[in-house]
């Protein structure tokens, strides 16, 4: 398996841990071996907090970042901080409104409704979930069936329903903003169409 | 032997692995990166008939677990920065009475409150010579939520077989990694336990010299004599000053660890046996040391990782080895130089060690290691 790095980031309080760690147990279901880790500030809300999945083959391997494949940002800091990661012509999904300043060149960059999409379906609390949904949609990392399975496992019951609204809102933005995402996301490389760059 | 592979944080891999080893006392107070040891603690001793306290500081959650510990049970603490530091002087005593527990240090920046959610490695220094006087000491540096679990247990096998305080050190990053680990079936971990005394309780001495010179403990009740003090004392318990015992009672204290070293040194050697450029790190700087040694390996470039997993005592006669047959040392670590001071000392100063530091509340990565190898 090729080592494959994921960030998800933006300020505290947007539920990026626990997005990434949906991630990593959708990727354990599918016998993945994968590290998720984190930086947060000591706020409960705001500041700069990223959460990280690298996919790897081999256990032993460094469980942290060194060069970004893939991130989705959901804060202007959460972006400027993380940008000079990514490898050059790696993927990044921007939400419209909360990074008003996307990087301008380098990378496959994605602008997506996020927030909005959270606000109209129900919550912007789901936010971190749809641009979870984006990210695996567009990248194939797992299956839909693993990361809704995932969903379910790891987020209270009674807001199930939601969550697995957002994976489904941020299939559909991955299809949107690309017209190649399908809605099954298997064994797809990580790809994206729209070059920014 | 295994069961399926679970995912686990490293705090949460330390409770479970204090739980296997026969931990039934947690006492602790929680702190920023260490709290979720407090948490499953909280959560797993119920199930097993254990005691959880959150004691009012760190200094009393210490002394809870030493009077625990005497009272019978594996006994342990989880702490960090300013906390570890609260718990020096309980360390010292808990040496000194030769009172088995184990003490989880999650290091992060300092020094004082520091960043409190930032991982550092400011306290291999601390954890050895954080407490007053000469006294013995057994700290163990896991670098993987696996190695957190199962040196979570050997840290009380170890406790319990020398009668001494284990420190766990490992750092904010790994504590709150989550990685897939492989846990033995319940009940199939190796666990040891201390040495009661039995037969004749007249005459009994509390700190007989023993051939391993670790005394047996009195299991409290069965009538045989209990003496805790943290003066210096003679084989009855008795405190002294007189040159001649206090010299043989400390240098017994000393000696049971230094003399058993093949019972309690560990080390993990990667390619270091035609390692011309050698790399000495720990905890989760080790496991970007590790992919640092393949890149540079790949490079054709003769590279190896020595990475102690008994931090202290340290290594000597490994790192000695090792050292010798290297060019150069390189020694990453994230503090101003603590580890770094052991392999001058080992290898002698000069050009042959390059040290990378930090401070910035960033870990050390393996780009950055193998740059300063291929420097070298």
């Amino acid at each position: 398996m090729i080592r494959t790095e994921i960030r998800l980031a933006g300020s505290g309080g947007q539920g990026l841990i626990l997005g990434m760690h949906i991630l990593f147990r959708a990727l354990g279901l599918e016998g993945k071996h994968a590290a998720q880790s984190q930086s947060y500030e000591p706020t409960s809300r705001g500041g700069f907090c990223y959460s990280d999945v690298i996919v790897t083959g081999n256990a032993a391997d460094y469980p942290l970042v060194t060069h970004l494949d893939m991130m989705a940002g959901l804060s202007q800091t959460g972006v400027d901080r993380s940008i000079g990661l990514v490898k050059p012509g790696g993927l990044v999904i921007v939400d419209e409104r909360l990074v008003p300043e996307p990087p301008k060149s380098g990378v496959r960059l994605l602008t997506l409704p996020i927030m909005a999409r959270a606000v109209e379906v129900g919550s912007p609390r789901i936010a971190n979930i749809i641009a979870l949904g984006a990210l695996v949609g567009l990248s194939g990392l797992c299956t839909r069936h693993s990361l809704e399975e995932a969903v379910r496992r790891e987020t209270p019951k009674k807001f199930a329903d939601l969550n697995l609204t957002a994976v489904a809102e941020g299939f559909a933005l991955a299809s949107a903003g690309t017209g190649l995402a399908h809605g099954d996301g298997a064994a797809r490389p990580p790809h994206v169409v729209r070059a920014d760059a | 032997m295994s069961h399926a592979p679970t995912a686990l944080h490293g705090n949460h891999a330390c409770a479970l692995g204090a739980i296997a080893a026969g931990c039934r006392f947690f006492a602790g107070y929680p702190i920023t990166p260490s709290s979720e040891v407090a948490e499953h603690m909280s959560r797993e001793l119920p199930h097993v008939d254990g005691t959880f306290i959150q004691m009012e500081d760190e200094i009393a959650s210490l002394a809870a677990c030493i009077g625990a510990s005497l009272g019978g049970v594996k006994t342990m603490t989880a702490t960090s920065g300013p906390g570890f530091s609260l718990m020096q002087e309980n360390l010292g005593y808990a040496a000194m009475t030769e009172t088995p527990c184990v003490i989880i240090n999650v290091m992060r920046g300092g020094p004082s409150t520091g960043m409190p959610t930032r991982p550092a490695q400011g306290d291999i220094m601390q954890a050895r010579w954080g407490t007053h006087g000469d006294h013995p000491v057994i700290v163990v540096a896991p670098a993987s939520v696996q190695e957190v679990y199962t040196q979570t247990i050997r840290a009380f096998n170890l406790a319990e077989e020398f009668r001494t305080p284990v420190i766990v050190l490992y750092d904010e990053i790994v504590a709150h990694l989550m990685e897939t680990v492989s846990l033995p079936a319940k009940g199939k971990a190796e666990v040891k336990d201390r040495k009661w005394a039995t037969g004749a309780e007249v005459g009994f001495m509390p700190y007989a010299e023993t051939d391993d010179l670790v005394p047996v403990m009195s299991r409290p009740g069965d009538g045989h004599r209990v003496h805790v003090t943290g003066l210096t004392h003679t084989p009855d318990g008795f405190p002294t000053q007189k040159p001649e015992l206090a010299d043989r009672a400390l240098r017994r204290l000393v000696d049971k660890i230094e003399l058993n070293r093949d019972r309690i040194d560990e080390v993990e050697e990667i390619e270091t046996a035609d390692a011309d450029i050698l790399v000495v790190a720990v905890g989760i700087v080790a496991r970007a040391a590790r992919r640092a040694v393949e890149m540079l390996r790949a490079e054709g470039v003769k590279a190896g990782l020595l990475r102690p997993v008994t931090l202290w005592p340290f290594p000597e006669a490994q790192v000695r080895n090792a050292a010798e047959r290297a060019s150069v040392i390189v020694v990453p670590e994230m503090n101003t130089g603590q580890l770094s001071l052991e392999i001058e000392r080992l290898a002698g100063r000069g050009k042959r060690i390059r040290t990378i530091h930090r401070i910035d509340g960033e870990p050390i990565g393996p780009d950055e290691i193998a740059q300063t190898i291929r420097e070298a």
